[in-house]
């Protein structure tokens, strides 16, 4: 329970912070509900052009592309420790400051920063959640949303512990890995669409190893009503865990790589 | 002149350094652009268009190859409006839009050939209906050359302007972030323009982001036909001159009142 004071204090004092420039915050908040609101225009554009993507309506992939964002910039925001700064704290030699304090890393990785300019992204992501339920009818019963929010929820861990792939490969090159990026945000570009629009190769890719699929469209399939891969409704309750078992083996792994972690020394 | 090119040449070799990243950079690319005519291929299958699906893919590609061209990518320069570093800048003896010009050019220049060149490979060895296609005609490949290299004058004027605001505003993560967010989805990187509403390209294309990416690849396509080449070449030299011309407006004035970010 301490941790999770200690997080939501960290939390306080940065946004604080940030919000000592008002002006550079707002436009910053701005430039990203550009760029999504861009992402956004995208799929309004393809919808309008194309009608639908294999059985999905409009209504259901503004449902997809709207989970997807809201998860992802939810990541975003309250994981930036790892999502964005990890590699700099390596090169800097910053990180050697964390293993002299009586916390976990991850958890004062975790502790060290926020964006709070991604509100603006998962507002966008909102409306289109919003939207795609209303077109495609989603009958919000209380399973419906604890299934919505399974999703998020896990979807969480699911990006955090990619990214983490990026922290542990980082550990041992030092520079930052842009390879890394492929699964991360190369994921949320492909899987703001369902998953069986894709090629094997690409499915199993989004399915098996990076659960985009498990952890997103299989429960968002179930509130559509129109399960996908054809799956039982039980599956959808359990398969968005994967997430978090992903992370969990991240951590395993980024434990391990702490223990080869030599100091830039600068 | 002789400072432009030797500035050129400098910033031609620190690109060439770090081709470790260059290779992530790549792979990273081309599996965006493999997922991205994934979604489209799926689309075609439901609703065929009249633009041929070739055609896409072939956009794609080549923005993708060239993104870097678009990307503003000098953060060495915003860190030096930043911490006031510039001024070492504004006391050397030449032309300073001149200078960051050249600088600016050499660096999108060399970025994106490091980049172009293996990616177009890897596209042309893809099989038919995710590859890049070949262009419509010789003519159409000179006339797509040559407005590839009117496009890259064109994002360069158009970078200058963006970090002569930068030097005003001295934050470049709100203003230019807005910008480079802007061009990423009016010069066709997001969606290909051509699948815009028709409608609406009538007024996109007109605009100084398409003059970068876009028009060059309609040119190579075919989409835009050889007789409508002179005219597509005639507004991207327009709007060069235009935007080159306000950059170096913006340059003077600042020059004229400038305060030093001090440290």
């Amino acid at each position: 329970m301490n941790t999770v004071r200690l997080y939501l204090r960290s939390m306080g004092i940065l946004l604080k912070s940030q919000l000592q420039y008002p002006l550079s915050f707002l436009l910053q908040t701005l430039a990203q509900l550009i760029m999504e609101g861009g992402e956004m225009l995208a799929v309004v554009l393809l919808v309008d052009r194309f009608d639908h993507l294999n059985q999905w309506s409009a209504g259901d992939l503004y449902f997809f592309f709207g989970l997807m964002s809201v998860t992802f910039y939810i990541t975003e925001c309250f994981g930036r420790g790892i999502t964005g700064n990890f590699p700099s704290m390596v090169r800097t030699g910053q990180l050697d400051t964390l293993l002299i304090r009586p916390r976990g890393i991850l958890t004062q990785v975790l502790c060290s920063a926020v964006d709070p300019r991604r509100i603006t992204c998962i507002a966008v992501g909102t409306v289109s959640l919003i939207l795609g339920s209303r077109m495609s009818r989603v009958d919000w019963t209380a399973a419906n949303i604890l299934l919505l929010a399974e999703s998020i929820f896990c979807g969480f861990w699911l990006i955090l512990g990619l990214f983490l792939i990026e922290a542990i490969l980082c550990i041992h090159s030092v520079k930052s890995v842009e390879i890394a990026n492929a699964l991360t945000y190369g994921g949320r570009s492909a899987c703001q669409y369902p998953v069986d629009a894709f090629p094997r190769s690409l499915r199993t890719l989004f399915t098996v190893i990076a659960p985009f699929a498990l952890v997103m469209h299989v429960p968002a399939s179930r509130i559509l009503g129109k399960p996908i891969f054809g799956w039982p409704d039980w599956v959808a309750w359990i398969s968005p865990v994967s997430g978090f078992v992903l992370f969990a083996v991240m951590v395993f792994l980024f434990a391990k790589a702490m223990r080869f972690y030599r100091s830039t020394g600068s | 002149m002789k400072a432009f090119f030797s500035v050129f040449r400098m910033r031609l070799r620190m690109e060439t350094q770090y081709r470790g990243a260059v290779l992530g950079g790549i792979v990273c690319q081309v599996f965006f652009g493999l997922i991205l005519i994934a979604v489209y291929r799926a689309l075609y299958a439901g609703k065929p268009q009249s633009l041929p699906l070739s055609h896409v893919t072939t956009y794609v590609w080549l923005q993708q190859a060239f993104f870097r061209m678009l990307l503003s990518s000098d953060a060495e320069l915003m860190d030096k409006i930043r911490t006031g570093g510039i001024a070492y800048d504004l006391c050397r003896p030449v032309y300073l839009y001149g200078f960051y010009y050249a600088r600016i050019m050499a660096q999108k220049l060399m970025g994106s050939l490091l980049r172009a060149f293996p990616m177009l490979v890897f596209a042309a060895l893809l099989p038919e209906g995710w590859g890049i296609s070949l262009p419509a005609s010789l003519p159409a490949l000179m006339l797509s050359l040559a407005a590839l290299l009117l496009g890259l004058c064109c994002v360069c004027a158009m970078e200058n302007i963006s970090m002569a605001l930068t030097m005003r505003t001295l934050d470049p993560r709100g203003f230019q972030a807005m910008l480079n967010l802007l061009m990423m989805i009016l010069s066709g990187n997001i969606l290909p323009l051509t699948l815009f509403p028709d409608s609406w390209q009538r007024v996109i294309t007109l605009l100084p982001y398409a003059q970068m990416l876009d028009a060059p690849i309609r040119l190579y396509t075919g989409e835009y036909e050889l007789t409508q080449g002179p005219g597509v070449i005639l507004l991207q030299a327009g709007w060069t001159t235009l935007l080159v011309l306000a950059g170096m407006m913006l340059w003077r004035r600042n020059q004229d009142r400038l305060i030093i970010q001090g440290g």
